[in-house]
């Protein structure tokens, strides 16, 4: 089975994703970006998109992301604010 | 007193407690939902701003302008206080730590950036300039407005017309309980934000167990550092700010909600014991009625 990460995407009033994901896509500064389990360490900022979210029942969940925010990947998990 | 003077006294009491417990009312559903926000608020603030204390650990930031100490006493400070009275203590004590926090400095060397009346009333009343007054009149404020005011700030640091900004604001802490607290915004400094972040308690929830923040030794920043930093520390300190307001809202509704309900239970007070003298009064009067037509018939018969 892939290994799975910590995902978080939160917004300033709700979590609107918060649990374990095999993927997340994210429309970064320099275009579109995939994060896996076992990422490096990093830290960008967010244009305006969609977030493209794979959870491991194979299920594809997107996220508007408006006006953008910033991504951190840091020990295994993934922090998405907006 | 006479009867009627004690009459009039307890209608007008009883009309000012009409009013402090509608004021009480409103104040009570809009703290309930300030507090709701504030604890929400909460969970992002403390993601966003220890996301800020690790990038704060790395070097990048150590080489950022933004995060360099400078010598120089030339201060930004943000004040964030209630546009209307009535609220107990709390403004008072959110100015008395602001003036503290400028102890020591001369008034051209403080800026001050007022989000709400009282502050902005407070310090241009005593001589300093206040670059910028806000209102603080909606609930519900969008991060933008602390975008804006931040960019004003950092571009002021960046061409070093501040040396140094700091917010004071007041802490919620419970429904009887706001602190008045005073928090370093710029440079960014790791021991500062790990306050910051040590401050924020989650009521519940997933960030309120989380252990201390371990920082990598090093980030990729992608696209480049200086011009990542230079969107992204912004970002995090309005969210810092915007977290200090939601904060500072919770507290002026609970702390007016107070101050109403003491209000409400005193005028209860007063209606009682006046209407005691009241009592007493009338009675006096007839007593004294009384004893005097009797004596009145006793020297008539005798």
């Amino acid at each position: 089975m892939a290994k799975t990460f910590h995902l978080t995407i939160a917004n300033v009033g709700e979590n609107l994703f918060d649990g374990e994901a095999l993927s997340v896509t994210l429309p970064g500064a320099e275009g579109m970006f995939t994060v896996m389990a076992g990422h490096e360490a990093f830290v960008t900022p967010l244009n305006a998109g969609v977030a493209l979210v794979k959870t491991t029942d194979g299920a594809e969940t997107s996220y508007t992301l408006s006006p953008g925010g910033i991504a951190e990947v840091s020990g295994g998990q993934a922090t998405v604010l907006l | 007193m006479a009867l009627k003077d004690i009459k009039t006294k307890i209608k007008a009491t009883e009309r000012m407690h009409k009013v402090t417990r509608a004021m009480e009312a409103v104040s009570a559903v809009k703290m309930r939902k300030t507090q709701a926000a504030a604890l929400e608020g909460r969970a992002y603030a403390r993601a966003a701003l220890s996301l800020l204390t690790r990038l704060a650990g790395t070097r990048h930031v150590k080489e950022h302008p933004l995060g360099q100490e400078r010598e120089g006493s030339k201060l930004a400070l943000v004040v964030i206080t209630s546009d209307k009275g009535l609220a107990g203590a709390l403004n008072s004590g959110v100015l008395k730590r602001a003036v503290e926090a400028i102890e020591g400095r001369s008034i051209e060397d403080v800026t001050v950036f007022a989000y709400g009346k009282k502050g902005q009333e407070f310090f241009s009343r005593r001589g300093y300039t206040v670059a910028r007054a806000i209102e603080n009149k909606q609930d519900e404020i969008p991060l933008a407005i602390m975008e804006d005011l931040v960019t004003e700030i950092t571009e002021g640091f960046l061409a070093r017309k501040y040396d140094k900004a700091v917010a004071v604001y007041s802490n919620f802490k419970s429904t009887f309980e706001q602190i008045p607290t005073m928090r370093r915004l710029l440079p960014l400094s790791l021991p500062a934000l790990a306050d910051i972040v040590g401050g924020i308690v989650p009521a519940k929830g997933k960030w309120s167990s989380e252990e201390p923040i371990a920082a990598p030794a090093s980030y990729e920043v992608e696209p480049s550092d200086g011009e990542v930093l230079g969107i992204l520390i912004p970002k995090l300190v309005a969210i810092a700010l915007y977290h200090m307001l939601l904060e500072s809202k919770a507290s002026e509704h609970s702390a007016r909600m107070v101050a109403m309900k003491n209000a409400s239970d005193k005028s209860k007070d007063v209606v009682r014991d006046l209407t005691r003298q009241f009592n007493k009064v009338r009675q006096a009067a007839i007593t004294r009625e009384v004893s005097e037509i009797v004596s009145g018939r006793e020297a008539l018969s005798v």
